[in-house]
């Protein structure tokens, strides 16, 4: 935890929360800040460019680009922290309890584990929401079940090297349970790793996300997210050339912001977890097409 | 050593040289000079099979009929003009129809295209067990093969629609050979005597393809080679005419704008298609008329044009463009955008406090959709919009009630309200129709098109459908083609787009 507040006084960090600041605030308050009605149309004015009255101008029925953009930031990031919170729970309890309990259980997960980096994220996504219903809930709940694997592998490996911590040999010549030992001993240890990964696989999420809804999976019309707003502009380049620059900017100010964040937590935490041991977000971004946008 | 080296440099200049003098001497048709030579690329949808007799899309019309040739073809006004056949002949009771074929035809594969191979064609579109064109056919009770160019058609009923229907991919005459050497190969590989003979397909991707010179109409076709490339994505449309990527190629209302400023020739075509919103009226709230008529009167047409066509197309209420021979005057306004009346008809029905309805999409941002949500939601029906699962095809499995759809219409307009209005019609989502639209239609049918009664019996056949049927029928709109300048001579054809007398200059 020491590590994690010393991550917190650096530079980047501290422009890295602000802006994530900013985003939770449009998160959860978007909507009330939102000038219009991010679903009303307004045919008299469609396409039209920045103004006093509409800041970001409007969309192809004319709809208020500001009021959506911020309206569209609770469902961006709720889907992005849907599918990252799934896979802590499906990465970082396996990851530890491979460790702890026991080899078939080690070899259970790993196998498993296994089987699931070898989905790809966006297809995967698809074929569950066409299974499931093309909601985005569906198509968070597929990218979180395949980010398990990020957290797993994180969270094992940190603490496959704690197992032989000589603290942790006396922590049980003592009589300490093993529930006990993970509490107390492991899980401190592990968890700056755990933020790491965490911060990256959000920004992966969230690029997951955007080209979901950017192909149009995940989201029913007219409700507004940033990777649906992206992709809708596109269509009317013309009429309105800066429309995707909004969208666009916030999609990659805030994937930037958790990336510093992240970086931030790693280089305060020194041994904690270099960049190389937390490969498997990055394999998020490889699987992202958006990560070209 | 030096002197290889010179000889190089030489060769070098002089390869130079040719080159700069091959780019002087290329033809050109800058001034509107018509050149032939040349090859086409045209941005269009590649068929779903290349097989007329089992191809499942509508608009694979166009492209079938590159490799394809009719008995008839349609002029640019729909109007059923010679083909293969040279001419036509009906007897006097109007059951029986005879096409005399041109002298010398013959299939791509070089085999004969005479009277037997008509026959034998048509038999198997009206036969053959994955036939999509078999309820067209099923008024042909037999062929008969009168001499090498003569053939008969024998009808269950007078059908004065016949040279119609043949117009299109009903009427396409596939080589029996190719047929019984391997109608597999048929999906890939078409053998037809069309302007063109296929020389590679790639699916999901191009199709190129030759001047076929033993095309009946050769000499109009004026373009030695044809490659067919999936349409651009709307945004890059524009940049992929520039950069020579396409001749010609559809775009979407929105890019008319950008495809003028960047120099290219836009054409806007009067065309048979028509947004429409399919609806199964088996299904609650659909099944009580008086919904669907609410629905009709609380749709603002002409904003669905401004808005999601950028102007482009006109509101309609029945399945023809105006201006075309079935287009009834009677129906225009048939439901006035009048949103107390359509309060007044869902009280009528029950629904006074409102009603909820999930309206399905093909397409995610689909500005139609999302108008058509807030102007029904005015008059208190609320809908939800849905995007359909990709792949699926709702005129067969109908799992979706209430479409967003278009009608690209039909060579004979009797067979477009059959497949709008016929009991068993695809885009008849309930599968139910009062006899009377049948009766309406078997009138107009055994009605010669030269007759002066003729129009007014399509139109009156027109009437007693769209008065009595759920379909919703919003707005005509345009195939709108973007093109080169240099790229000439391409008309304006009212159902299937033909490239006699097209020219290339680049």
């Amino acid at each position: 935890m020491r590590a994690l507040r010393s991550a917190v006084r650096l530079r980047a960090a501290k422009i890295a929360l602000a802006v994530l600041g900013v985003v939770v605030v449009l998160m959860v308050a978007g909507e009330w800040l939102a000038p219009y009605d991010p679903l009303h149309q307004d045919t008299t004015a469609i396409l039209a460019g920045p103004s006093a009255e509409h800041w970001l101008g409007t969309d192809y029925v004319g709809r208020d680009v500001l009021s959506r953009l911020l309206a569209g930031s609770r469902l961006s990031v709720i889907a992005a922290a849907e599918a990252v919170g799934l896979g802590l729970l499906l990465g970082v309890l396996p990851g530890l309890a491979s460790v702890y309990f026991g080899p078939v259980f080690e070899w259970l997960s790993l196998r498993v584990m296994d089987g699931l980096m070898a989905l790809p994220f966006i297809i995967f996504a698809i074929a569950v929401a066409a299974l499931l219903g093309n909601g985005l809930h569906q198509a968070m709940f597929a990218v979180g079940v395949l980010m398990a694997p990020s957290f797993y592998r994180v969270t094992r490996a940190a603490a496959i090297g704690l197992r032989q911590a000589q603290y942790v040999e006396a922590a049980t010549l003592f009589g300490a349970t093993r529930w006990r030992v993970v509490r107390t001993h492991v899980w401190q240890k592990v968890l700056p790793t755990v933020v790491v990964t965490t911060a990256t696989a959000m920004a992966g999420a969230l690029l997951v996300v955007s080209s979901l809804t950017f192909l149009g999976i995940g989201v029913q019309p007219p409700a507004p997210t940033w990777g649906g707003m992206l992709a809708s502009d596109l269509g009317y380049l013309t009429q309105r050339p800066f429309g995707p620059v909004a969208p666009a900017l916030l999609i990659i100010v805030t994937v930037a912001a958790l990336n510093a964040l992240a970086d931030a937590i790693r280089d305060a935490t020194g041994d904690g977890a270099p960049a190389s041991s937390v490969p498997a977000p990055q394999e998020v971004l490889d699987d992202v097409p958006a990560a070209r946008v | 050593m030096k002197s290889t080296r010179i000889l190089t440099a030489l060769a070098a200049a002089l390869l130079l040289l040719a080159g700069c003098a091959g780019g002087d001497t290329a033809p050109t048709s800058q001034d509107g000079d018509q050149t032939s030579g040349g090859s086409l690329t045209w941005g269009w949808h590649l068929p779903s099979t290349w097989d007329p007799v089992t191809s499942t899309v509508g608009q694979d019309v166009h492209v079938l009929s590159l490799a394809y040739a009719a008995l008839t073809k349609q002029d640019v006004d729909g109007n059923a003009v010679p083909a293969l056949a040279e001419s036509w002949e009906y007897n006097e009771t109007g059951d029986e129809v005879t096409f005399t074929l041109r002298e010398g035809l013959t299939f791509t594969d070089g085999t004969p295209l005479d009277a037997e191979a008509v026959k034998s064609s048509l038999l198997r579109g009206r036969d053959a067990p994955d036939s999509t064109i078999g309820a067209q056919l099923a008024v042909v009770t037999d062929v008969r093969v009168d001499s090498p160019t003569e053939v008969t058609l024998l009808l269950n009923q007078p059908d004065y629609q016949i040279p119609l229907l043949l117009s299109g991919k009903t009427g396409m005459i596939v080589s029996p050979a190719a047929v019984e050497a391997d109608v597999e190969a048929l999906a890939t590989k078409p053998v037809g005597a069309g302007p063109f003979a296929l020389d590679e397909y790639v699916p999901a991707s191009h199709a190129t393809l030759h001047k076929n010179e033993d095309y009946w109409d050769a000499d109009a076709i004026l373009v030695d080679d044809f490659e067919l490339r999936v349409p651009p994505d709307p945004t890059v449309a524009v940049a992929g005419i520039q950069s020579g990527q396409f001749d010609v190629a559809v775009i979407p209302p929105a890019q008319i704008e950008a495809a003028r400023a960047a120099g290219l020739e836009v054409e806007v075509i009067d065309v048979f298609t028509v947004r429409v919103l399919d609806v199964n009226n088996t299904v609650e709230p659909f099944d009580d008329p008086r919904v669907t008529q609410a629905i009709s009167h609380a749709i603002n047409r002409q904003e669905l044009v401004d808005v999601a066509f950028f102007g482009e197309g006109d509101p309609n209420w029945q399945p023809f463009p105006r201006d075309y021979l079935a287009w009834n005057e009677e129906l225009d306004e048939l439901y006035t955008f009048d949103q107390d009346r359509a309060r007044e008809l869902l009280a009528e029905a029950g629904y006074a406090d409102g009603v909820a309805v999930t309206l399905t999409t093909q397409a995610e941002n689909d500005p139609l959709a999302e108008l058509l949500q807030q102007q029904l939601q005015a008059v208190g029906i609320d809908v939800t919009l849905e995007v359909a699962t990709p792949g699926a095809n709702n005129y067969v499995t109908r799992q979706y009630p209430f479409v967003v759809d278009s009608f690209s219409g039909r060579e004979s307009p009797l067979q477009a309200l059959e497949v709008l209005f016929g009991p068993e019609g695809l885009m008849n989502l309930g599968r139910n129709a009062p006899p009377e639209i049948q009766q309406a239609i078997d009138v107009a049918r055994s009605t010669p098109l030269d007759d002066p009664g003729y129009d007014q019996a399509v139109q009156d056949a027109v009437a007693a459908a769209v008065t009595t049927m759920p379909n919703t029928f919003l707005f005509t709109w345009p195939r709108i083609f973007a093109r080169d300048p240099s790229a000439q001579g391409l008309e304006h054809y009212i159902g299937t787009q033909r490239f006699e007398g097209v020219t290339v200059g680049r």
